[in-house]
């Protein structure tokens, strides 16, 4: 099956894979390839090294959907909007929507805690990116929603993002820390019983001036927590809904492609929908030896009259050694594909697109890439 | 920062983009050291699958394994690192595991902003004091800078305590001169852009940090000389259709050319970015060396870095 009929059909497509295999050039790929054939795409990056902006051409965007202008793409029937995700404006964003009132609002934009945190704990990425995720899906603004997912050590981290934050805020921690918030209070109470050797623990450990900026920070979240856990349960039915898809995104290499049958495993396990795998930055040749000598030979030497007498020569013998390199990779990646088949289930496949001569950051480029993954998937050896 | 300082560093930090190369570099160099006579750490941080095993081709664990004479491999998985911290610093074994099965402890601790980078870091100071060198296999870019920026964020929060007095030492070690980063780059643009913004933001997050060494891989050498090269422009005119065997032929040559001008323009732009020239690795084999098994390409990168360093004492 070809990409286009997820593109037409799908109102999300998430983008997964290890780093540095080309899942944000990808995911603008699919948008613009949607917005070609006529729908409203967005694509929404989570990347702090702003790769997407560079792969549309653009300097800089904060959190704001960007269309961007395909004028001169004439075939474009749809729209193509972009997002680059701002953790620390997405996280604002969402306290005050959550806040009951503008003073409780106030109060958590400016605790000491939140502010030193949101922008720069591990995980928080993968939180904000579900969280505009939910926002930009369900505002149904979109017709389909490309997400590129932020790298990722452990390669679950994402599919697992949104249940971090439910736990962070989960209830036990919440009332042990706020049934009794009385500023007076709070280490009162929590001096008393079983939670007093802990409390003394904590506070001797974190020091007991952050464990009351922690209480404060936690107290200034107490009505949030049912907002919270209804985004995250939505999120959560987001991720198995049939009009979602996965896609794992890999390059021919053996850890990245190694992490993409791991992945598709765990979509599986976990009854997501994963389409296939793309692997980028494939070289691919006809498969023949080409011997130079009588393939360019007299090319060669009819174009190199005024050059000195052995470029020639030497240039074809370039050639044929360049050409041998390539055919051996060649083949090793194929290999290295078919590889992904005992991880392939009935209807998934796998499109390759070759390695481009130069950086893709113009939509030119994009629109290329968006072609072949729009071309038949590659038959992958062996596949039943 | 050159090989031969990065050789004599008793902490070295290995980060750069996803993809780069940072497990093979981070192995080689560990290999290279271990070989040397010295007692040898290799760590990655808090992997669900450790990376480490296919070049070391063992499989590292909390506790450090063997990976070769005086080579030791380790990952360190967070909640462990947390049991070891707690039990360190809080003096009776009873209470430190009353605090970890309380069932409000636990999320406590897992909510608690900059618990985990600190206690990971609180690790790898361990086993600088347990090893002659420990090498880290650094998270991507991003996640590098949020580990590297905790604890100067725990300092500013935490008055008191020891998690203060164990950032404050983290934040020493980083700032010692024996504690070396290495940002590993390929000759890419987007990669060079990461490698250059990734070292703008730690300059930002972690104030008085060393100048990185810059290791550029899978470098493409100039090999065409500006006659061949002219004469492949005029190839390629005439074959236009790559699909031909005489134009796919044109097109490897193209390819190889290719990639030796990115190399040159991703030497250039790093030097400027960084005001010292990168170290270049050659690009090994047809799959960067994979297909001759990972082991083999950690050895010949080891075998490059200790080239490049005799090079660099008789320069």
């Amino acid at each position: 099956m070809s990409l286009a009929p997820l593109l037409q059909s799908k109102s999300l497509i998430i983008c997964v894979g290890s780093g540095g295999v080309g899942k944000t050039t990808t995911a603008a790929a699919l948008a613009l390839r949607a917005a070609v054939l006529g729908r409203k795409a967005l694509v929404l990056t989570i990347d702090p090294a702003r790769r997407l902006a560079n792969s549309l051409g653009l300097k800089r965007f904060g959190n704001d959907e960007t269309r961007i202008d395909l004028s001169h793409l004439p075939d474009a029937k749809g729209e193509l909007w972009a997002m680059m995700l701002d953790q620390q404006k997405t996280f604002d964003d969402l306290i005050s929507r959550l806040s009951p009132d503008e003073s409780r609002r106030q109060g958590i934009l400016n605790n000491k805690v939140y502010r030193a945190t949101a922008d720069n704990i591990s995980g928080s990425q993968d939180y904000m990116a579900t969280e505009k995720l939910y926002d930009v899906v369900l505002s149904r603004r979109y017709d389909l929603v490309v997400l590129d997912t932020p790298p990722v050590k452990n390669a679950l981290d994402f599919l697992e993002a949104p249940g971090r934050l439910a736990r962070f805020l989960d209830q036990r921690v919440m009332k042990w820390f706020l049934e009794p918030y009385d500023e007076s209070r709070v280490f009162g109470r929590l001096l008393m019983g079983t939670s007093a050797v802990v409390f003394r623990l904590l506070g001797f450990v974190f020091g007991k001036e952050f464990l009351t900026d922690l209480s404060e920070y936690f107290h200034q979240f107490r009505d949030l927590y049912d907002g919270f856990r209804e985004r995250h349960e939505a999120v959560l039915k987001l991720f198995h809904s049939p009009a979602t898809a996965f896609l794992v995104v890999g390059a021919p290499n053996e850890p990245s492609l190694e992490v993409a049958g791991f992945f598709l495993d765990e979509l599986h396990q976990r009854g997501m929908g994963g389409a296939g795998v793309v692997v980028n930055q494939r070289h691919r040749v006809s498969g023949a030896p080409l011997d130079p000598k009588v393939l360019l030979g007299e090319a060669a030497a009819g174009a190199a009259a005024d050059l000195p007498p052995p470029t020639a020569a030497r240039l074809l013998a370039r050639l044929g050694a360049a050409h041998r390199r390539l055919r051996e990779l060649s083949a090793a990646e194929s290999i290295l594909v078919d590889g992904l088949r005992p991880h392939l289930r009935p209807g998934q496949s796998v499109w390759s697109v070759p390695r481009f001569e130069a950086d893709v950051h113009d939509l030119a480029a994009l629109d290329r890439i968006g072609a072949f993954l729009c071309a038949p998937p590659e038959r992958v050896i062996g596949r039943g | 920062m050159n090989v031969t300082h990065l050789l004599q560093s008793r902490l070295l930090l290995v980060t750069g983009k996803g993809g780069t190369g940072k497990t093979t570099l981070s192995a080689a160099l560990a290999r290279l050291l271990a070989d040397r006579g010295k007692r040898v750490c290799i760590v990655e941080i808090d992997s669900y699958r450790p990376a480490l095993t296919a070049p070391l081709g063992v499989v590292p664990g909390y506790h450090p394994v063997s990976a070769g004479p005086r080579l030791d491999a380790c990952n360190i998985v967070w909640r462990d690192a947390l049991m070891e911290w707690l039990a360190d610093t809080v003096p009776a074994e009873r209470v430190v595991r009353a605090l970890l099965t309380n069932k409000v402890v636990q999320p406590f601790l897992e909510a608690t902003p900059g618990l985990r980078e600190t206690v990971v870091l609180s690790k790898v100071l361990k086993l600088v004091d347990a090893y002659d060198v420990v090498v880290v296999d650094m998270p991507a870019s991003g996640h590098t800078i949020s580990l590297l920026g905790v604890p100067r964020v725990a300092v500013s929060l935490m008055r008191t305590g020891p998690i203060r007095e164990r950032a404050l030492a983290i934040l020493d070690r980083l700032h010692r001169p024996d504690t070396a980063l290495v940002i590993v780059a390929l000759p890419e643009e987007m990669v060079v852009n990461e490698a250059v913004e990734l070292w703008e933001r730690l300059q930002k997050e972690v104030p008085g940090l060393r100048a990185p060494l810059v290791a550029l891989n899978r470098a493409a050498p100039p090999s065409l000389s500006a006659d061949e090269t002219a004469l492949l422009a005029r190839l390629a005119a005439a074959t236009p259709d790559t699909a031909t065997p005489a134009g796919e032929l044109v097109l490897a040559g193209r390819w190889e050319a290719g990639l030796e001008a990115s190399t040159a323009d991703a030497l250039a732009r790093l030097e400027a970015a960084f005001g010292a020239p990168p170290v270049s690795f050659a690009r090994l084999g047809a799959l960067g060396g994979f297909e001759g098994g990972p082991g083999r390409i950690v050895q010949q990168l080891a075998a490059a870095l200790a080239r490049q360093e005799l090079a660099e004492r008789s320069a």
